[in-house]
């Protein structure tokens, strides 16, 4: 089972929730997955566009009550 | 890629959107280097963001009310996560006898075109 981390992003606005997952994707082990939660629905959709880009994996996006769950895997 | 910024806009909304599109692109592996000059640059000034009195319209207000994260707080993060450097324009503070002091420390140098030019050679331009 892969360590998890937890970056709770709800309230933040574009480009909060993204930053929040750079930071944090930088400092966790290769093979973490960081679950980011945001309430931003254009940050739902921007950051798995930013996990392409960077070459990182997506391994999905949950529509939950009032906020997103993304679920990022750090492979490099 | 390497891209520029010159941001020559003092208006809330232009300063959110370079700094959104500067820092996320430093995050992707670009070099990022941002001029700022004109009402860019008195944009800086401690006064300035203090009484957080920058031209604003109806959507920079609503974003100041929201609390949304400021341009300044966007370009230190990405100054710490990516590589994107921040230059003053030397002729605009020459030209008001202004120093370093009286901005806010956030850049890394402060220089004239020549310098800049010389820098973004081969870079894709974006004027704000």
């Amino acid at each position: 089972m892969a360590e998890r981390v937890l970056v709770d992003a709800r309230g933040s606005f574009c480009p909060g929730p993204l930053m929040e997952l750079v930071k944090t994707i930088r400092d966790v082990e290769v093979g973490t997955e960081i679950e980011v939660l945001s309430s931003d629905e254009s940050s739902a959709k921007d950051i798995p566009e930013w996990v392409k880009k960077a070459g990182q994996e997506l391994i999905g996006v949950e529509k939950r009550n009032d906020h997103w769950s993304i679920l990022v895997k750090r492979v490099k | 890629m390497k891209i520029a910024i010159v941001l020559a806009s003092g208006e809330l909304e232009k300063l959110q959107a370079a700094s959104i599109i500067g820092s996320i692109a430093s995050t992707l592996g670009n070099e990022v280097l941002i001029f700022a000059t004109m009402d860019g640059l008195m944009a800086f000034k401690k006064d300035v963001v203090e009484n957080k009195s920058w031209k604003a319209g109806e959507l920079g207000k609503g974003m100041l009310q929201a609390n949304a994260p400021l341009f300044i707080e966007t370009l230190k993060q990405a100054k710490e996560t990516g590589n994107l450097k921040i230059f003053a324009c030397g002729m605009v503070m020459d030209m008001l006898g202004l120093s370093m002091d009286e901005f806010v420390d956030i850049f890394d140098d402060k220089i004239g075109v020549t310098a800049f030019l010389g820098m973004v050679e081969n870079a894709q331009i974006i004027f704000i």
